[in-house]
């Protein structure tokens, strides 16, 4: 080997040496820059109305992270159920996400270990009877785990016209099952052929999905009844058919058939009730804002149901690693905060979850509010349970509704009621069965 | 030598689009047909085999039952007005090829293919209401009482027939003409000095020779008929105050099944018997129609 030759591969070497030691500078220089970069954060909700607060969730972190960039997407509850689905299951998603889910929709994920377990501080917040009760905190939770935090609820009310109860004579809100069928004959307004063109009460009919089915349920736990029952050992069965399921199948066919106070093709739902096109509804509570924005004149007030109400809670998660879901968990607990929790009352209209919340200067303002957030004493609440076939079992029931509300000789006929109940109620165990849900 | 070389040059020319045909069209084919045997719920690392477990199940499902019987009305309902009016349409066209209006009828009756499938859907939503859809405000200048076309568990079905045959027409029309413009002229020549009528032409000529077509035409038609979703969904989408009846269809099942409750082993399953039933029909189509000599 010549000097020269040596002389070269020795610069070579420098240059590598050199070359390697510029390099790990400007690694370390951009791993400290990374540390510098804002952490980001992105919120994934199905109830577009729910941006603002979380924008506001954001702002009111800013002081204690000031580094912190949050993103809200939020999009229609059905598109952000697939979203959910497809980026958990692949496990594809890298970024650090607040997921908003609702109890039975999040029971596949913490099944399937897709979502982490709540830290020790956020487990200890959660489990404070002084912030939440038993309810919410037992459906933010699985085998005594907590996984996520109470964020809202959709809880339903009555809705009522009052312009249309003081022209029937009315002058409070039905208390009972049975004061619901008289209310909606006399406030069914009718055409000269004696047609009802404005329904007394608006009741679920049609339409695709499991709405119908939740609808119904509601109607039957005012009766006594559920869909599904929970078993001394844990599990469920379908507890559809007995008398509190045919009194509330009877009413639909009653109200549909007997006393034509409504029909399927008739309008319904809020939009019927803010164009005055029937007299009461059961609804949750987003339809107050609804109101205010559309039908700011409308003279209606709400009442709580007999017995009391279905409630979804909707809790969120989080999927993130190290820093990020510290960042996370600090953004699910910061919407928890009185202030936050009271401000989406009052600008969203979804029901807090957080217990020992002050409501009254909202509740002066917008007194729809108080048959929500004030339940009367014994007044029960129940979820659609927590388990994987939750969706399945409703759009069991929902299309055997269906079918049934077209029956008009099922109005006069308990024993094909029953029979139909019997059906449908052996359907519903079949599947549990099949999912090693069927308790005894 | 060069032979050789030819060939292997169409095979790398054709490598390509064999490869992505394969990635995109046999690929999920044949992994649907896989996942029809297990049972998945998408979450779960747990995919048992469960052999013919779905298929199984099918069987004793009302709500697949109902969905089958659902898409085979409506998919044999739209063939059934498509093909004789599109026939007859395309007829009337062609024979009205001088016309000045030639083009306004031919693009008129082609119009319903190329319009977005959503707002036509809503257009044929309001026309079906039952309160104030035109189509019961005529009918009661007749003395018709209005019907509830779109609660009603028949009319329901006639309103989604009606809406896919309205788009299966363009195409159908266009696709005949073409076929009409290729048929030989003597031959019409020769019926018309044989003392043949125009209907007798129509008839014993015309049908006849367009039979290819009316093969083409109508195997493309009773596929799309049984892929029906978007209609079905639409017509009675829940939106506030105007849902309708849910008219349950094969396509729509498997959706709920896999994306509502997370079963998407039972809805391959589903997938594969609307394969099967799309297949066989068509092997009867073409049984039926095919030429004696072989040709079609």
């Amino acid at each position: 080997m010549s000097c020269l030759e040596k002389t070269g591969i020795r610069h070579l070497r420098a240059v590598r040496r050199s070359g390697l030691v510029v390099a790990s500078l400007i690694g370390a220089a951009l791993a400290g820059i990374t540390a510098a970069q804002a952490q980001k954060l992105t919120v994934w909700s199905g109830y577009p109305e729910m941006e603002p607060f979380y924008r506001h969730v954001a702002d009111g972190m800013k002081a204690k992270f000031p580094k912190l960039e949050v993103s809200v997407e939020a999009i229609p509850l059905r598109e952000h159920e697939k979203r959910v689905a497809l980026a958990l299951a692949s496990g594809a998603n890298s970024a650090a996400l607040v997921i908003e889910l609702n109890a039975s929709s999040a029971a596949r994920y913490l099944n399937n270990d897709l979502l982490p377990k709540a830290p020790a501080n956020v487990t200890a917040f959660v489990s404070d009877p002084a912030n939440f009760s038993d309810f919410f905190r037992d459906r933010a939770s699985l085998g005594g785990a907590v996984y996520g935090v109470p964020l809202f609820r959709g809880q339903v009310s009555l809705f009522y016209n009052l312009d249309m109860f003081k022209a029937a004579g009315l002058t409070k809100p039905p208390a009972t099952m049975d004061e619901y069928n008289s209310y909606a004959e006399k406030l069914t307004q009718r055409d000269a052929s004696g047609k009802a063109t404005v329904s007394g009460w608006s009741m679920r009919l049609s339409g695709g999905g499991q709405g119908v089915a939740e609808k119904f349920w509601i109607n039957l736990f005012q009766y006594g009844g559920s869909i599904l029952t929970q078993t001394a050992d844990g599990k469920w069965k379908s507890t559809l058919a007995g008398e509190a399921g045919r009194k509330a199948l009877k009413q639909y066919l009653v109200n549909i058939h007997k006393a034509k106070t409504v029909s399927p093709e008739m309008p319904a739902d809020a939009e019927a009730f803010e164009r005055g096109q029937t007299a009461m509804f059961i609804r949750e509570s987003w339809v107050i804002g609804d109101i205010a924005k559309k039908a700011p004149n409308l003279a209606y007030a709400t009442a709580p149901l007999p017995r009391g109400s279905m409630s979804v809670p909707v809790n969120l998660y989080v999927s993130a690693k190290g820093a990020e879901a510290d960042a996370a968990w600090a953004f699910a607990l910061a919407a928890d905060e009185p202030d936050n929790q009271l401000w989406m009352l009052k600008n969203v209209g979804w029901l807090p979850n957080r217990a020992g919340l002050d409501t009254s200067a909202i509740t002066a303002a917008v007194p729809a509010f108080s048959a929500f957030v004030s339940n009367p004493k014994g007044y029960d609440l129940f979820a659609v349970p927590a388990i994987d076939v939750s969706d399945e079992v409703l759009t069991r029931v929902a299309a055997k509704l269906v079918a049934a509300f077209g029956d008009a000789k099922l109005a006069d006929d308990d024993k094909a009621i029953d029979a139909l109940l019997s059906a449908t109620e052996t359907e519903l165990n079949e599947i549990l069965k099949r999912e090693g849900l069927l308790g005894k | 030598m060069l032979q050789r070389k030819i060939w292997i040059f169409a095979g790398l020319a054709l490598a390509p689009i064999l490869a992505i045909y394969a990635a995109v069209r046999l690929y999920p084919i044949g992994e649907t047909l896989r996942l029809s045997l297990y049972q998945w719920n998408i979450l779960s690392k747990n995919k048992p085999f469960i052999g013919l477990d779905n298929f199984r199940e099918l069987v004793g499902d009302p709500l697949f039952r109902e969905a089958l019987l659902n898409t085979t009305i409506i998919a044999f309902g739209v063939l059934i007005i498509t093909i004789p009016t599109a026939l007859t349409l395309a007829a009337l066209i062609y024979h009205r090829t001088q016309s000045r209006f030639a083009s306004f009828y031919e693009t008129s009756v082609f119009l319903p293919h190329v319009v977005s499938l959503v707002p036509a859907a809503l257009a044929w939503k309001w026309i079906f209401d039952a309160r104030l859809g035109p189509l019961n405000a005529l009918l009661g200048w007749f003395g018709v009482a209005p019907k509830a076309w779109l609660f009603d568990p028949v009319l329901s079905l006639v309103c989604i027939i009606v809406l896919c045959a309205w788009q299966a027409l363009g195409y159908a029309v266009l696709i005949y003409l073409v076929g009409f413009k290729n048929l030989p002229p003597a031959l019409y020549e020769a019926a018309r000095l044989d003392g043949a009528s125009a209907r007798q032409s129509f008839w014993y000529l015309s049908i006849p020779l367009l039979k290819p077509i009316t093969l083409y035409v109508s195997v493309v038609t009773l596929v799309s008929g049984f892929n029906v979703y978007a209609q079905a969904f639409i017509l009675a989408s829940d939106s506030q105050g105007a849902p309708g009846r849910q008219v349950r269809v094969l396509v729509l099942d498997m959706l709920e099944n896999s994306f509502r409750n997370y079963r998407v082993g039972y809805a391959a399953s589903e997938a594969v018997v609307l394969l099967v039933i799309v297949l066989v029909l068509t092997l009867i189509q073409f049984t039926l129609l095919r030429e004696k000599s072989g040709r079609v």
